[in-house]
């Protein structure tokens, strides 16, 4: 009974990435430890055994090589999925990220292809500290020519994987380390969730929130608490975060006149100032008051469990602000 | 008189044979050592001056930076090309050096033996398929080179006469003398390129001073059919083409050949070889001069090469001698007022 | 090992090729003519044309800022080149990405790079993907003496050895990283002397001799598409003008003794020279081909200035590549 079969978010990323090397001979895999050892969250295990070490490639700790051996097999034909362990690592293969792979195509004048996807574990939660916890998305929102998608749950990370790896253009896949082990329905045979689509994960009336990743699920705990209390929430989760689908936001803005944004990246330049942007740009006469934004506080991810939990969001802190907002009008 | 001379080459052990053949690279910081322990062994022993010239990588500055010694890096020019290797072999002459170490290949002690054509000479090989030079550590050439400096270890007795090959080059009426210590080659080719030679096709005749079967490179080909020893009078003459004998032959280190054996001809002493026509002429391993279809080169071997010293042999007459008794080496150091 | 003359006029046609390309640039950028920057090649021709007459069609290489003259040498079209220079709609780029982001993947030159090292990672993604294929291409690294001290070289050196891939990396060893002399920024002279410690053979050649880096290019390429792996061929070389334009903007950062000694050692006259000698080339024939190549290139000057400029529109395209590709 495909039905209710049921995969974990790391699972379903496994076997988006499986069905695609199966389908494409031109897909392969290349990361630190992801061969033999299966990656270190497990999200690449069994992978080397099945398509052999040609085609899942067990790389030096070198970020900056892993994102060009990318770019130089998209630009020459393969489509390469090169995973940089933990999102904070990113900053290492910044050039390759930045200047490379996300302008390649635009500065050879659109004769390139850059079927590259860059998977990385991203999020705080686990005590990992400043360097392992980070949530970077808003820096790689900037650079026209990248994709970022960023997956809350288990289907959509099987059907925004699979789109990711069919994607001619760059795409970084962001894993949340804390939802890798989350269990729901995933179907086995091989789909795919358009990038660019938002979804709107529960439909209300009185408050759009707008939240991804691992925010998108402390949200709808938030909005099962508040709906008793006769409190309707819309919860939108974009799941790609760049090209945003800014219609479906704003289409929500316009019908609750009341939008919160929710990530656990740091508040100042985060994602959400571009969305209160968009929507004070686009939807600002149909608004009873201004788009309000939940983030981390101006500091860097905390090692101790007990500032860690502070200095994240989560469902209390949540309803509290959907509270605060729908206070005023 | 005391002084000890160093030359380092630091173009050695670096050319295309590492691409072509398992040759070893030998980086700066190898020749560095090896200089540095050259002059630490050399005031050790009692080297009163240790005269350095500089380069185009500063190896000699490098390698005597901090160290307490006598060392002397005299102002000469640098030019990167082989006149620095030339310049310093006549400046050692004048500065009345007693024995010269010299970092290369057979190329290098070629330079040396142009500069100063009678140096007493230690000769380390750094470079590729090396017949002149050896490997020699340079704690051990340093002491020798000291030893036989300081006249406590004679010449005479451990200095042996090297051979040359001397080649007079008349090219539509340019005339050129040059020398080579091991051998002289005619290459069918038009270019010097990447200088050295890794294609046996190319190979037209060879004139060899030195021609050991222990060798790698072009004077192999004759060691491996006529053997003439470096310090045995005469040489051999191999022209390559079709012939009765084909011998393997390792033309560069670790690769291995067949040549087509012509002609095979021993040479006397002064016996002159004279070939004509367009190739270019290989000096100790390395393509050098093209000469064109008009020219005419005569070549013949002396034994008028540099004095080549041996280390080993001047190491156990000081030992006999009780140099390296530490009483005898104090005395030694107070005498030199260090 | 030696040259048959058709390989000799191959190798003087594409050296020829940079030097007419880039003193025309450079004439037009005195003139104002051309946005931007410039970083011109001459000089070092014989490493762009030795290394990529060793290449076929459809081996890959990355480039330099500096890197008109790799493309030239890769086969790259002057109109097209031109017209990029000048920011045409006609240009290589379609005007957008200029002398420093010069490419043409259909000649496999994946790009000239405005960032110092970092086309030798991109390569090794090339090579990689050529071994994948097992088509028996090859890939080269263009870089400089200054690139080896970036980063993105030693990941790239490292991971082309850990991975065993077919590809060779070029350095042209101009002795000037910008306008700062490399014994200024190096404790080392020679390149080749990092390469072991990669575990790649390294090699130094001549790089104002064409036949030399040929030579050695043949050798590398040979030895990478037989499964032998990376190699480093380090060529001596020496740009004639500045590290930007032709104008020395009152910068004396290099003795005019030592660019006359190297200008000395041109690589395409010296060539030429000995071509003549060998008899198998005339001055004749040789002034000629410099006639023949500079009207290709007034030609070319004439297409790029006739060309229409992009228009605004042409901003927002070809930031995304609208469709997906793999197979489903």
């Amino acid at each position: 009974m495909s039905d209710v079969r049921k995969l974990t978010y790391g699972g379903a990323f496994n076997e988006a990435v499986r069905q695609a090397m199966e389908a494409d001979e031109n897909i392969f895999c290349a990361g630190e430890d992801i061969g033999a050892f299966g990656g270190v969250f497990g999200t690449y295990l069994g992978l080397q055994a099945k398509f052999g070490a040609h085609r899942v490639v067990d790389t030096p700790i070198s970020e900056q090589a892993i994102v060009g051996l990318g770019i130089g097999a998209a630009v020459t034909g393969l489509r390469p999925i090169v995973d940089l362990m933990f999102m904070d690592f990113i900053c290492v293969a910044f050039d390759q990220i930045v200047n490379q792979a996300a302008k390649l195509k635009y500065m050879f004048g659109g004769e390139a292809t850059m079927p590259l996807t860059i998977t990385t574990g991203g999020g705080a939660g686990l005590s990992a500290a400043a360097q392992h916890s980070q949530s970077l998305e808003a820096i790689l929102c900037h650079i026209p020519g990248l994709m970022v998608v960023y997956p809350s749950n288990p289907y959509d990370m099987k059907g925004l994987m699979t789109a990711c790896i069919r994607e001619n253009n760059p795409t970084i896949m962001v894993k949340h380390k804390r939802l890798l082990g989350m269990s729901a329905h995933v179907p086995e045979e091989n789909y795919e969730i358009p990038l660019g689509k938002a979804n709107i994960m529960r439909a209300g009336t009185d408050v759009t929130v707008i939240a991804y990743g691992r925010m998108a699920n402390e949200t709808l705990v938030a909005a099962e608490k508040l709906a008793a209390d006769g409190i309707e929430c819309e919860v939108i989760d974009p799941r790609t975060l760049q090209p945003l689908d800014t219609d479906s936001i704003v289409e929500s803005a316009r019908k609750t006149h009341k939008v919160l944004v929710v990530h656990e990246a740091v508040k100042f330049g985060g994602l959400g100032a571009e969305i209160a942007s968009q929507i004070h740009e686009l939807a600002f006469d149909y608004l009873d008051a201004p788009v309000a934004r939940i983030g981390a506080p101006f500091s860097p991810v905390p090692f101790s469990p007990a500032l860690e939990q502070h200095y994240l969001p989560d469902a209390a802190s949540i309803e509290a602000g959907i509270r605060n907002l729908v206070q005023r009008s | 008189m005391s002084t000890v001379g160093i030359i380092v080459n630091p173009n050695a052990g670096k050319d295309i044979r590492r691409l072509v053949t398992p040759a070893t690279h030998t980086s700066d910081v190898t020749k560095i050592g090896i200089v540095r322990r050259a002059i630490v062994a050399a005031a050790e022993s009692g080297a009163k001056r240790i005269l350095l010239v500089p380069d185009t990588h500063n190896l000699a500055q490098r390698a005597a930076d901090g160290l307490d010694a006598p060392v002397e890096v005299l102002d000469e020019p640098v030019s990167g090309s082989r006149h620095e290797t030339i310049g310093a072999a006549r400046r050692f002459r004048a500065e009345q050096a007693g024995a010269v170490i010299v970092l290369g290949g057979d190329g290098t002690s070629r330079d040396v033996a142009v500069g100063w054509p009678d140096a007493p000479l230690i000769a380390i090989s750094t470079g590729t398929n090396n017949v002149f030079p050896t490997a020699i550590d340079g704690t051990s050439a340093g002491a020798a080179a000291a030893f036989v400096a300081r006249g406590i270890v004679p010449l005479a007795v451990v200095g042996h006469r090297s051979k040359k090959v001397v080649v007079h080059i008349d090219d539509r009426g340019v005339v050129h003398e040059d020398l080579a210590l091991i051998d002289l080659a005619f290459i069918d080719a038009m270019f010097v390129g990447a200088r050295a030679i890794w294609d046996p096709l190319t190979v037209r005749a060879v004139v060899a001073a030195v021609a050991t079967p222990a060798s790698t490179g072009l004077s192999s080909i004759a060691g491996r059919i006529h053997p003439v020893g470096r310090f045995e009078p005469g040489g051999v003459f191999v022209r390559l083409g079709p012939g009765d004998r084909h011998v393997r032959v390792p033309l560069a280190p670790g690769a291995f050949t067949t040549m087509h054996i012509a002609e095979v001809r021993p040479l006397a002493d002064g016996e002159t070889i004279t070939m004509k026509g367009q190739c270019v002429l290989a000096f100790d391993g390395e393509r050098e001069r093209p000469v064109s279809a008009d020219a005419t080169v005569t070549a013949h071997i002396e034994s008028t090469g540099p004095l080549l010293i041996d280390v080993d042999h001047a190491l156990i007459l000081a030992a006999r001698d009780r140099i390296f008794d530490a009483t005898n080496h104090h005395l030694t150091k107070d005498s030199h007022g260090s | 090992m030696d040259l048959s003359p058709p390989v000799q006029f191959d190798l003087h046609r594409r050296m020829v090729r940079i030097r007419v390309f880039e003193e025309a640039a450079g004439r037009l950028a005195e003139a104002n003519k051309l946005p931007g920057f410039l970083h011109l090649y001459v000089g070092e021709e014989a490493v762009a044309a030795g290394v990529c007459a060793a290449l076929n069609d459809d081996d890959h290489i990355t480039s330099t800022h500096r890197g008109h003259g790799h493309l030239v040498a890769k086969g790259g079209d002057f109109n097209r080149m031109m017209a990029e220079l000048m920011g045409k709609s006609t240009g290589m780029c379609k005007g957008k990405g200029g002398s420093m982001h010069i490419s043409d993947l259909s000649l496999g030159m994946l790009g000239a790079n405005g960032i110092v090292g970092a086309g030798s990672p991109i390569a090794v993604g090339a090579a990689f993907a050529n071994k994948y294929r097992g088509r028996g291409q090859v890939a080269v690294a263009f870089f400089g003496d200054g690139a080896t001290n970036i980063g993105a070289f030693h990941e790239a050196a490292n991971m082309a050895c850990a991975l065993h891939l077919p590809i060779v990396f070029a350095c042209e060893n101009n002795e000037y990283g910008e306008f700062t002399p490399r014994s200024a920024t190096m404790a080392i002279t020679d390149i080749v002397d990092r390469a072991a410690g990669y575990g790649m053979p390294g090699v130094i050649i001549d790089g104002m001799d064409v036949v030399a880096v040929h030579e050695a290019t043949l050798e590398a390429v040979a030895r990478a598409r037989a499964g032998g792996g990376p190699s480093l061929i380090e060529a001596k070389t020496y740009r004639f003008y500045n590290h930007h334009g032709i104008q020395n903007l009152g910068l004396k950062y290099r003795p005019d003794d030592e660019v006359a000694r190297w200008k000395e050692r041109d690589p395409i006259f010296t060539f030429e020279d000995r071509m003549i000698e060998n008899g198998t080339m005339t001055r004749d024939r040789v002034d000629e081909i410099w006639a023949g190549l500079r009207g290709e290139i007034e030609v070319a000057i004439k297409f790029a200035e006739d060309s229409p400029l992009p228009t605004p529109d042409q901003i927002l395209v070809d930031v995304y590549t609208s469709m997906t590709g793999a197979a489903q």
